[in-house]
Order: C-alpha cells, then sequence, then structure tokens
C-alpha cells in the first residue's frame, strides 16, 4: 500500500506563529508559558499561561478577515491552515476538489467567546450576538471549509486532548481507503473561561510553570494553539519537501473513569501497542517519544507506567507542554509538529522544568537539546472520556 | 456494510413496542424524546448522566450487551449541553470561584462514547465525532474505513442530540426555530423556520451479509450553499444508485423551513418518478436528524412499508427494496445515503 | 449547632451536590467510608463535596489530597467543618 507522508506543516502556538519559530523556540528551550495579555479572567495574573502573542483584532488584521462572527478560534485554525497549504505548495484553487478532506479537532471551538455565549444561551439580548452560528465545536473547520470552499470529506473530532490525534489518524485512513487524495489535517483551541474553569474546578492547574515527569510537578497549565498537516500519498508527492511518513497510529479507550487514568494505564498502553502494530515495528525502533506529559500528578504517572511496560527500557523522551501548555484539542496536531520538527531535523527538545525524578517510576526525560540520530518517533494524547492515541512517524 | 441491530430513542414510539402510526405532537416547537428506563448502568455513573448521555447509554448499551465490538464510534454535534450550560451558568454566577467539576466532565461530547465504553470495559477503537449536521455521517464513514481495514470487525455507530435551553436559545436566536408551528403542520408553514428535535440512534455494523437487517450501500456528504452543486452532486450520486421506481423512496430531511425547500425539490425532480416521504414530522430537526432517518430506513426495509402521514407524493411501490436518504442541515452541509435490503 | 443535626444536614447536603437520588441521609453510616468501598465516591465527587465545604461553611480547602482526609467519613467532615466553619 502507498505509503501517506506529510509534506505540508503549519502551527501558531505561544512559542511562534510559524513552523521555523516554533524550531526556534524548542532549540533554545525558550518557553511560551507566562502572563497573559489578551485572556480576560479572573485568573489572569493568577496562573500562568501559553498565550499566542497576537490578539484577536491583530489575528483579523493579519488574515484580513472582516465578516462578522470569526471567533479567535476560526482565526488561529485559519492562521495555520495557510501556513501549512503554502508549504505544501497547494493552490488554494485546488481545494474545491471533491478529493481533498479537511479533518478538523476542537475541545472549545467559539466557548472561547464565554460570556457571549452566558448571554446568547441565556437569551440575554433580544437578538444574540454576532456568534449564533460560530459556538460548536465544528466552527474552525467549517470557517476554513468556507474560505476555499473545500469539496471533500469535511469533519471535527472531539475526543478532549486527543481530538486532533484523531484528526490525523483519520485524514491518513480516509487517503488509504481511497476517499481523499490529499488530507489537511489538524486542531485548534483558544485560551477559554469555560475550559480554564473546568481545570481549574478538577484543581489540576499548576500555579507556576508545568514540569512534566517531575516528581513535585504541581498540573497542568494551559495553552492555545493550532496546527495543520498536510498529507498526501507518497507517489502524488514526488519533487516535493516530504516532512515524514504517518507510519502508524492507534486508538483505545482506558474504560476506566470520566476523568482520570486507570492505575494500570491500559488505554495508554493499548494505544501506543496498537501504533506500533499499524506501523510494523518493534518497541526498541521508537527512536523517541513526544509523551502526552501534562504534569499532572496522575497523567505522568500513568504515562509513565504505560511506557514501561511496553519498552520496558522506554526510548528518549519529553513533553513539549512545558513550552506550549496543554493546548487541549490542538495538542495532538501541534505536537505532532514538534514531533516531526524532531525526526526532519535529527534533533531533539529538551523537557522544561525537570529535577527530581517520580520515585515509583524512576524515568528521566530529555533534559537538553542536541542532535540525534531518530528513525521512528511516537507522539501521545490521551484526552477524558479515556480516549487515547499514540501517532508514530518515520523517516523517508 | 450491514446493520444488524437498531435502536433509536426519538419523541416517537420508536423504541420497545414500535408504533409509527401514533404520531406525537410537538409542543412549544419542540419534539422531546421519550426516554426508556436504563437498566444496567451502575448508579454511581447514572446520578451524574445528562439526557444526553442517557439517551445514548439506552441506544447504545442494549446493543453492547449483546455484542463484542471493535470499536465505539458515536456522532453528535453537541454532546451534553444542558450540563455545558450548567457549568457556564456556574463560571458566572459564582464569578470564576469554586466551581463543582462534575458538570464540566459530563459536558464534553466525547462522555457518550466514553460512558458506553466504561460501562461495557471496552478498551478497543473509540471516537466522537462533531462535525454538526455531518457528525453521525462522518462516524458511517468511520465505521465503513475500519470494515475495509478489518474485515471482521463489528462496530457500534450512532448518534445522539439533545434540546437544551442552551442551544434552543441559541437557535432560537439564529432563526432556525419558531414556537409558532407544531410537527402536524409545519411542512405548509411558508415559514423561515422549523421545530426543535432531539433522539439518539445506534446501530450494529459490520460485514456480514447473512441475516442482516439493511445495506448501507453508499454515503456521500459534502458542504455547499447553491443549489447548482447539490443537484450536480445529487445527479451523479443518484445514477450510480440504479434506482427503479416500483422499489424506491426518496426520504428527505425536509423540515419546513423554506429556504431549504428549494434544495429538497430540486432532488425530487431530479428523480421525478421516485416516492418521495419525508420524517422530520416524527424527529423533529437536529444535527444528528439523519440517525434517525436510518434507523427508519431499516425499519422501513424490514416491514416493507411505512404508515401513509410520512409519504408527500402518491405511493407508487410494488414492493420496498431500497431508500435514498437526502439531508440538508442549514442550507450548507449535505449527505446523501443509500440504503438497501440487501 | 449539636453534633447530630449537623450530621444529618452534612448527610442531605452530600446527597444533594452528588445527585445520589437514591439515597437518604439514614442510609449514610457516620463511620462508613465515603469513598472506595463504602458509598463508592470518586476524585470528581471529593472536589464536589470541597466546593460544598465552601459555598455552605466557607471552608476552602486548596489541596485535594488535604481535601480526601478530610472527607473520609461523614464523622471526620462533621469534625471539620465544626473546628473550621466561617460561616
Amino acid at each position: 500500500m502507498d505509503k501517506v507522508v506529510v509534506t505540508g506543516m503549519g502551527i501558531i502556538s505561544a512559542i511562534g506563529d510559524t513552523v521555523a519559530q516554533n524550531r526556534q523556540s524548542l532549540k533554545k528551550g525558550i518557553s511560551g508559558i507566562g502572563h497573559a495579555k489578551h485572556f480576560v479572567s479572573k485568573y489572569t495574573q493568577l496562573l500562568p499561561f501559553a498565550e499566542i502573542d497576537y490578539s484577536t483584532s491583530d489575528l483579523k488584521k493579519k488574515l484580513n478577515i472582516t465578516q462578522s462572527g470569526a471567533t479567535r478560534t476560526d482565526l488561529l485554525a485559519l492562521y495555520a491552515f495557510r501556513e501549512a497549504i503554502a508549504d505544501a505548495q497547494l493552490e488554494t484553487s485546488s481545494l474545491v476538489s471533491r478529493q481533498i478532506a479537511l479533518i478538523g479537532a476542537s475541545t472549545v471551538g467559539g466557548m472561547c467567546l464565554t460570556d457571549e455565549l452566558y448571554a446568547d444561551a441565556n437569551k440575554k439580548g433580544e437578538n444574540g450576538s454576532e456568534y449564533l452560528l460560530s459556538y460548536p465545536n465544528s466552527a474552525g473547520a467549517m470557517f476554513i471549509q468556507a474560505q476555499y470552499n473545500i469539496g471533500g470529506i469535511v469533519n471535527t473530532f472531539n475526543t478532549a486532548c486527543s481530538s486532533s490525534a484523531n484528526a490525523i489518524m483519520f485524514g491518513a485512513r480516509l487517503i488509504k481507503n481511497g476517499l481523499a487524495t490529499k488530507a489537511i489535517v489538524g486542531g485548534v483551541d483558544s485560551l477559554a473561561k469555560y475550559t480554564v474553569n473546568g481545570f481549574k474546578s478538577l484543581m489540576i492547574l499548576s500555579d507556576a510553570p508545568c514540569r512534566p515527569f517531575e516528581r513535585d510537578r504541581k498540573g497542568l497549565n494551559l495553552g492555545e494553539g493550532a496546527a495543520f498537516l498536510v498529507l498526501e500519498k507518497e507517489k502524488d508527492a514526488a519533487g516535493k519537501k516530504i516532512y515524514a511518513e504517518v507510519k502508524g497510529y492507534g486508538n483505545s479507550n482506558d474504560a476506566f473513569h470520566p476523568s482520570s487514568t486507570s492505575p494500570e494505564a491500559d488505554g495508554p498502553f493499548l494505544s501506543m501497542q496498537r501504533a506500533l502494530q499499524s506501523s510494523g515495528l518493534h518497541p526498541k525502533q521508537i527512536d523517541f517519544i513526544n509523551a502526552h506529559g501534562t504534569a499532572t500528578e496522575n497523567n505522568d504517572e500513568t504515562e509513565s507506567l504505560a511506557m514501561l511496560k511496553l519498552f520496558q527500557t522506554p526510548p528518549h523522551f519529553a513533553s513539549t507542554k512545558s513550552y506550549t501548555g496543554h493546548t487541549l484539542g490542538a495538542a495532538g496536531a501541534v505536537e505532532a509538529v514538534n514531533t516531526i520538527l524532531s525526526l526532519y531535523h535529527q534533533e531533539i527538545y529538551p523537557s522544561l522544568n525537570f529535577e527530581n525524578k517520580i520515585e515509583s517510576t524512576g524515568l528521566v526525560p530529555v533534559k537538553e537539546y542536541g542532535s540525534k540520530i531518530l528513525n521512528n518517533v511516537m507522539s501521545n494524547s490521551f484526552g477524558f472520556g479515556g480516549n487515547c492515541t499514540s501517532l508514530i512517524f518515520g523517516k523517508i | 456494510m450491514f446493520i444488524h441491530q437498531h435502536i433509536c430513542i426519538s419523541p416517537q414510539h420508536t423504541s420497545g413496542d414500535v408504533d409509527l402510526d401514533v404520531l406525537n405532537p410537538s409542543a412549544n416547537g419542540q419534539l422531546t424524546a421519550i426516554e426508556p428506563e436504563l437498566t444496567g448502568v451502575p448508579a454511581g455513573l447514572l446520578r451524574r448522566m445528562s439526557k444526553a448521555v442517557r439517551m445514548g447509554i439506552g441506544a447504545g448499551l442494549p446493543i453492547l450487551q449483546q455484542n463484542k465490538v471493535d470499536g465505539i464510534i458515536v456522532g453528535t454535534a453537541n454532546g451534553g449541553m444542558n450540563d455545558c450550560i450548567k457549568f457556564l451558568n456556574q463560571i458566572i454566577d459564582y464569578d470564576e470561584g469554586m466551581l463543582t467539576p462534575g458538570n464540566f466532565v459530563q459536558s464534553t461530547p466525547n462522555a457518550i462514547a466514553g460512558q458506553l465504553s466504561l460501562i461495557t470495559k471496552n478498551q478497543q477503537y473509540n471516537a466522537t465525532h462533531v462535525h454538526l449536521g455531518l457528525s453521525f455521517e462522518n462516524s458511517l464513514i468511520d465505521a465503513q474505513m475500519h470494515l475495509k481495514e478489518k474485515a471482521e470487525g463489528n462496530y457500534l455507530v450512532g448518534a445522539v442530540d439533545e434540546i437544551s435551553s442552551y442551544n434552543y436559545n441559541i437557535d432560537l436566536l439564529a432563526g432556525w426555530y419558531s414556537q409558532n408551528i407544531e410537527n402536524q403542520s409545519f411542512y405548509q408553514s411558508k415559514l423561515p423556520a422549523t421545530i426543535a428535535g432531539e433522539g439518539a440512534a445506534m446501530f450494529l455494523l459490520n460485514n456480514n451479509a447473512y441475516d442482516a437487517l439493511a445495506r448501507v450501500k453508499d454515503i456521500e456528504t459534502f458542504h455547499a450553499s447553491d443549489i447548482e452543486t447539490v443537484k450536480a452532486r445529487f445527479k451523479i450520486f443518484a445514477e450510480a444508485q440504479n434506482l427503479d421506481s416500483e422499489t424506491t423512496i426518496f426520504l428527505t430531511g425536509e423540515n419546513g423551513d423554506i429556504r431549504f425547500n428549494p434544495f429538497y425539490h430540486s432532488c425530487e425532480a431530479i428523480i421525478n418518478d421516485i416516492t418521495v416521504a419525508r420524517f422530520k414530522h416524527l424527529s423533529g430537526e437536529y444535527p444528528t436528524a439523519v440517525s434517525f432517518a436510518v434507523w427508519l430506513s431499516v425499519f422501513a426495509l424490514q416491514n416493507k412499508k411505512l404508515p401513509g402521514h410520512l409519504f408527500k407524493t402518491e405511493n407508487n411501490l410494488s414492493q420496498l427494496n431500497n431508500i435514498i436518504i437526502y439531508n440538508n442541515y442549514h442550507g450548507l452541509q449535505h449527505s446523501f445515503i443509500s440504503i438497501t435490503s440487501n | 449547632m449539636e453534633k447530630e443535626q449537623l450530621k444529618q444536614q452534612v448527610k442531605e447536603q452530600i446527597i444533594k451536590f452528588l445527585n445520589l437520588n437514591n439515597l437518604k441521609p439514614e442510609d449514610i453510616n457516620d463511620e462508613e467510608p465515603l469513598f472506595g468501598d463504602g458509598l463508592g465516591l470518586d476524585s470528581i465527587d471529593s472536589i464536589e463535596l470541597i466546593v460544598m465545604l465552601s459555598r455552605e461553611y466557607g471552608i476552602n480547602i486548596q489541596d485535594p489530597k488535604e481535601g480526601r482526609k478530610v472527607l473520609t467519613t461523614v464523622n471526620t467532615m462533621v469534625d471539620y467543618i465544626e473546628q473550621h466553619r466561617t460561616k
């Protein structure tokens, strides 16, 4: 069967608004976690966030969007999408083809406008706001579809924090099953009072920059971002820059609890194992893992356990959430970009803020930037509802 | 892809003893679903469930209790919207103070597929598609691919959406609904509005033709705001189905909203010898109402007939073997599905 | 408030906050573990109860681990409320 390869990438996150800028920040160990300037909430001054530098009106100007109803989420999605299609040298006029699929992912959608949503949902105003059609999770993908009149299958996933990893998996499968020749896949989420208060209520937000896999970790930081990848068949990509092959994917459900991972880490173990099976690789052939690594008590311990169970001696691993924060529905795609950057440039980026091993697991993430020979890399995304997805990218 | 079991929770008598001759009326512009009693759900989970989750469990769990499945795939535009607004209201009412997380956790759309997995300890593929009016169709496409990748697999595929004060108010403000029309007469309302509905339908899908209830032969989805695109794509789709006017029903998502009638009428004109039926006076309008139409199609193919109130045109059937569904959500998201008896 | 009266009130509040609609206050034993084998509550419930302590008694518990100790049984909750309530 034809290989599915990545021929374009686009990203906007707290560490940069291009793929190149994101790479520079990762190489230099510069985190995007800090004080939010644009996000308005009671917690703005109390908690660190990984916010994108641009205000929503900056984004509108940069993208030349004047229509009403466009939310920050929609704009971030379009921003990353544009870079991805330009990078893959796709003519915008070609996107109307029935063979072009767009698979998005979001957990927040237009709920970033929590106050407007509150007013509209409770019918506080007579006519409603300009955002009545912008709230659903699907709004970002619908917004891009409408901009380019994309003609093929268009979809949106919400499997919580694994949403955009599933979008990538779905896009690769569409191509393999002949339902699309190209799939533009990714996800988006922007900072929202809704999610900030949600995670706050679960008591898993850290008041300091997050410390993935650290013994004394205190929880996660929320971030925002969008990332899209262009997938196509290797034979259709002749002459193009090819970043990586989408070599394997695995999806599982932990079937344990609505918001925490089982002590046996079944879900994470199975998604990684299934990704290996679908790629035909042995555990020893994985050279690096971009871990889910949220820095919550529950995730880092169970993910470590799953890595130990599957790999015995796990490969090098790190969590780029120490740079981008947890971008929720965008995380799978943001981290796929980061993982592919490692693979393409044969380098690994350090996990930040780590000092002490978790006693029960003894695992140490990558602490310093360095060159490394990488052939196959894995990216993990695990979410509420038990939804776990692992992706494997291979060097071409 | 074949359908082997199907359960539908809706505003009509579609679960338990099915009776479509009796049409339950809408009230205040809404058709609300009749919830069955749930069995086999741990009390600890039940107490936290919203209506959307309960409907999804009610339709999906009986199928999962009888079958081992290789995946649980759910389409829902909104998931547990009522929990979403409860949490949202807490944020504002308590000024981002200490909030209870239960609503937040239940409000994520993947709670339905997640809880189906949790209750049945199913650790297989699990996905939630939320692409508004195509959430269910994308779930079917997901299953269709799985059945090519793993020919012997069994998949639970379904859809759920609920009416909550949240999405109802927003859609009312957006001009999709009217509270002054009712399901017995809304096809003639001549208003740019329809009535809200809700429900859940779940299906067991595999590649086994033997003893199947029906076959999902073809699915097509796309986005378009113009009638010409819809007509062009429907023409190609209909031609590929080799339709026979004596054995085929064209089941449309017409919902009384005069803005969408031209889309439906144009497609009817393309296959003008085919008998037309409509379903939204039973289900009401919601993003995953097509799941109701698929359930109804399977029911019709099994029983070889449908009650008279469903037919828009004269019933010319000598036998019923094929149903073509066309649905249009908000004049933008379109799907065609071909269901056959074998 | 008398201790017994407070116990009854706390049990009613537990049932209300956690939607334990099939239980009556007398079904909850003062010494029975609320989590794990006893009432079978989980981590989300423990946070719901921490919020309940905040809204009903003005007690602010920041660390979920500390919360879990307070929430061992109805008796431990009542003792803690008596010592720390601000309303």
